[in-house]
């Protein structure tokens, strides 16, 4: 990787789009996370204008996918009526979903698997399945599976009883290992990391008005397609960022995960509904059909920590990780983005890094990781302002990076992201000469 | 073999109803225990206030433990005692707060004070000081450990004021044991500092219920790996227990077996039913030998060599023949000392010989009653006593090997030796604790499993009581 590359095979990032990211259970409510998927993908093949026979594949990323037709992949190809050879594949990696799947894509590409992909994820979160309990579901088999006498009633009836725990599970994004929320998980971490709810609403407030900067400049207009819903509206915009944000307030808002907590709704992301898509191609392809390559993945890292201890920390592992095997250090990168999960999980990612008693301990090496100076960080905001639709949100932060790389002749972009489980993902992005 | 009492004094109800009565009787705590394999955070979330006096030298050591342990240190003293517990607690998002942030009816999972400053007993107030005022913090089965310093080549009032320490120990547990808490005391010796933090993830930690009022002298005697392994820590490892067919050994042979250990678990012919079924559930051996009889140790040398030598080796098998010593045949004398001290001798001569590895461990079960003595006990508190003997001489022997050699002597321990006994006979020996009742074989389990890992590299030679601060044995 990196600039040993000259010959061997390399896969390059050649577009990139989204949907609107909009609040769950507000526009998309009607759309399904294949549905989602299909409008960024449809997007993408329109705004590159790439005929629909040439995609050899699909790998997509999402984190509630639906229980009938778990790869949403395929489903995407078959919708849209790509070439039948199209085939693919989705893996959920949590919120790294997205990223996974650009990784994979860009993996298959250097391994000679095929020369154009696209990859990205979705995620509705309006259309999370409720689930009835096991309970039920058991008892009720024999009903649904067999020819039922009268007597078969009975007998689930009987089974079911007492009738006191038979209400639909809601779903609630908890870890199975330790039942914590991931609210209640970040809020202990701005304890331990000691975040300040000031520090936490200031790095809110940024978010937004950079999101709000870059829509009002236009910046995202090449990135975000307008989206039709089944009632015949169109959504053009994101629909969580808010240019009127201001640390006032943000601080008016109360603590949703602990009575003295300092978490709020203002700064941890909400639940979103949104897809975002990736055009892949092996440089060669790439040239040969004279298009421009906006960057290359010249690393990736995915780690694990115990998710009893720091769910959300994992990225402070994973970015230097995929730094050193990029063969860079921190301060070499022009742009730093990290997903936004909550402020207080960034800010004590980003403390960590700065640490040097960290590094000593956590990474075998002397010297801190680096700080990160804020102009280069999250440039044109992040989930906090832009909502985080789980698989979506790592083909966002790579396409907007790749444009990044792309626009301002910056040459290299460090991605993080936390996810559930207690994983970390980073990746490095470098543009592409020429 | 049911504890009654514990049951009650598990009800709130009962609990109060019994104490409206204001009868005389003592509602012992059900203690908080960790049935679970090791992780490496053993302390997570717990909160530990710290104190120490002035000069003391184990403070490092204390917040280099704590922090990647999972532990939230709290610190009453001087600003100057907080600076060690900075770097680790910003690595590990544990800072280290002022006991003034503690919330005015907080409670704390551990109370550590380190006396390894401490060199004439005037300098004893410093302890007193802490503990008075900090007393009342403790949580329920919570840990009160005091660290100071082996007093070896120490000027006499160093001597005198480390002995204090742990006469205030045996007292201190007593007090706090009512809540289910323990009190121990912790000797570093020179040079043996990085082996300190695996004894006080254990010792503050749930897996020492049982344990408690005892000094734990840790050295750096027995050669070996100062960063041990923390969780898995037996695996690839063979471990041979004897009389593993129920009660501790069994429970030990559990607890080997989840930390990754390959277990030769042995009994005699008699009990192949349960041995194989224990040997199934855990993935283990059985292994049908009298130990005893005149060929044990060749048996065991075969089983060790065919698994390419042992790690651990537990000499739990053992047996009571009471009766006074007027009535005492020579029968039962000789049976007794020869399973419980003389087996234990000839087969740990073969087995050190080619099939203990290097860096092994020995542990034997000794008893309370090995130190207190017991009516109609003078064969078998002969045999247990002989076991503290011979592992500290066994443990000179073999520290240059990494071998470490302990024993383990268990108090008033709920088995079905102890189930025999008479009622009256075994309450009394029940509430005797400190804690106020008997101790479960899991409980000695975790302290013969925390002996069996490589953490425990620095307690060689040294007898580990397991028996709720009591000294009636059995």
């Amino acid at each position: 990787m990196g600039n040993a590359g000259q010959k061997k095979r390399r896969a390059v990032i050649v577009g990139g789009v989204r949907t609107p990211f909009v609040k769950a259970f507000t526009d998309f409510v009607e759309l399904s996370t294949i549905d989602l998927g299909v409008a960024a993908v449809r997007g993408l093949l329109e705004r590159t204008g790439l005929p629909y026979k040439d995609v050899e594949a699909i790998v997509w990323g999402g984190v509630i996918l639906p229980s009938a037709s778990p790869n949403v992949a395929r489903e995407i190809a078959l919708d849209l009526r790509l070439d039948a050879a199209c085939e693919g594949m989705t893996v959920t990696r949590a919120c790294a979903s997205g990223l996974q799947a650009i990784t994979l894509a860009a993996a298959a590409i250097e391994r000679g698997e095929a020369d154009i992909m696209v990859a990205g994820g979705s995620d509705s979160t309006s259309n999370a399945e409720v689930k009835l309990p096991q309970k039920v579901v058991h008892a009720m088999a024999p009903l649904a599976l067999g020819k039922p006498t009268p007597s078969d009633y009975l007998t689930v009836l009987s089974k079911l009883a007492p009738f006191t725990d038979l209400l639909p599970e809601k779903p609630r994004i908890a870890e199975r290992s330790t039942g914590e929320v991931m609210g209640e998980a970040a809020e202990r971490m701005a304890k331990r990391n000691e975040i300040t709810r000031e520090a936490q609403d200031a790095l809110a407030v940024r978010s937004h008005q950079r999101a709000a900067a870059a829509i009002a400049s236009g910046r995202f207009d090449d990135e975000v397609v307008a989206l039709k819903t089944p009632d015949g509206r169109w959504v053009h915009g994101d629909g969580l960022v808010r240019a009127d944000s201001s640390a006032e307030k943000l601080a008016k808002l109360r603590p949703v995960f602990a009575k003295d907590g300092t978490l709020t709704a203002g700064n941890s992301s909400a639940l979103t509904d949104g897809g975002a898509a990736v055009l892949l191609m092996s440089e060669e392809k790439a040239r040969s059909l004279g298009r421009k390559p906006l960057a290359t993945i010249s690393s990736w890292s995915y780690v694990g920590v115990d998710p009893s201890d720091q769910l959300l920390m994992g990225p402070a592992l994973a970015m230097p990780k995929a730094l050193e095997r990029a063969g860079l250090a921190l301060r070499d990168v022009d742009l730093v983005d990290m997903h936004e999960a909550f402020a207080a999980q960034v800010l004590s990612v980003l403390k960590m890094l700065k640490s040097a008693p960290f590094a000593r301990a956590r990474l075998g090496r002397e010297e801190a990781v680096g700080e990160i100076d804020p102009e280069r960080f999250n440039v044109h905001g992040g989930s906090l302002a832009l909502g985080h639709p789980f698989g979506a949100t790592g083909a966002r932060m790579v396409t907007t990076m790749a444009n990044e790389l792309a626009r301002t002749g910056k040459r290299s972009a460090l991605l993080g992201i936390c996810a559930a489980g207690g994983l970390g993902a980073a990746a490095v992005l470098e543009r592409v000469e020429g | 073999m049911g504890d009654l009492l514990l049951d009650v004094a598990a009800s709130p109800q009962a609990r109060a109803f019994i104490k409206s009565l204001g009868l005389p009787i003592p509602l012992p705590e059900r203690l908080a225990r960790e049935p679970g394999p090791w992780t490496a955070s053993p302390l997570h979330d717990r909160t530990v206030l710290v104190g120490a006096t002035r000069g003391a030298t184990l403070v490092g050591v204390l917040a280099e433990c704590l922090g990647p342990a999972g532990a939230d240190p709290f610190v009453d003293g001087p600003a100057e005692l907080l600076a060690p517990f900075v770097a680790p607690g910003e690595t590990f998002g544990r800072p280290a707060r002022a006991a003034s942030a503690l919330g005015e009816r907080a409670k704390v999972h551990g109370l550590v004070f380190d006396a390894s400053g401490v060199d004439s007993p005037a300098e004893l107030r410093g302890l007193y000081d802490f503990f008075h005022e900090n007393a009342g913090k403790l949580a329920r089965s919570g840990r009160v450990v005091v660290l100071g310093r082996a007093a070896s080549d120490a000027t006499p009032a160093h001597a005198a004021a480390t002995a204090a320490l742990e006469g205030f120990i045996r007292s201190f547990a007593k007090e706090i044991g009512r809540i289910g808490a323990t009190a121990n005391l912790v000797l570093v010796e020179p040079g043996a500092e990085a082996r300190v933090p695996a004894v006080l993830r254990f010792v503050l930690s749930p897996r020492s219920a049982f344990v408690t009022a005892q000094p734990i002298v840790v050295s750096k005697r027995a050669r070996g790996a100062t960063e041990p392994v923390l969780v898995r820590s037996l695996e690839k490892k063979t471990a041979l227990v004897t009389g593993a067919a129920r009660g501790i050994g069994n429970a030990t042979a559990r607890l080997l077996a989840q930390e990754g250990a390959h277990v030769l678990c042995l009994d005699r012919p008699a009990d192949e039913a349960a041995t194989s079924q224990l040997a199934r559930e855990i993935g283990g051996t059985p292994l049908l030998v009298d130990m005893s009889a005149a060929d044990a140790p060749t048996l065991l040398v075969e089983a060790a060599r065919a698994r390419g030598g042992i790690d651990v080796l537990v000499h739990n098998a053992g047996i009571t023949r009471d009766k006074t010593l007027a009535r005492m045949s020579a029968e039962l004398w000789d049976q007794v000392l020869d399973v419980n001290l003389g087996a234990v001798i000839r087969t740990t001569e073969e087995l050190v010989n080619g099939s203990l590895k290097d860096g092994g461990r020995i542990i034997c079960l000794s008893s309370i009653a090995g130190i207190a003595g017991n009516v109609g006990q003078t064969n078998y508190g002969a045999s247990k006593a002989g076991i503290i003997g011979y592992v500290r001489a066994m443990s000179e022997r073999l520290a240059d090997r990494g071998i470490t050699v302990n024993a383990i002597a268990p108090g008033f321990i709920e088995t079905r030796l102890t189930a025999a006994i008479p009622i009256a006979i075994r309450e009394v020996a029940r509430r005797m604790s400190a804690l106020g009742q008997g101790g479960l074989p899991e409980d000695v389990a975790q302290a013969i499993l925390f002996l069996a890992t490589p953490g425990a590299q620095g307690i060689t030679g040294r007898t580990l009581r397991v028996c709720g601060g009591s000294l009636v044995g059995a």
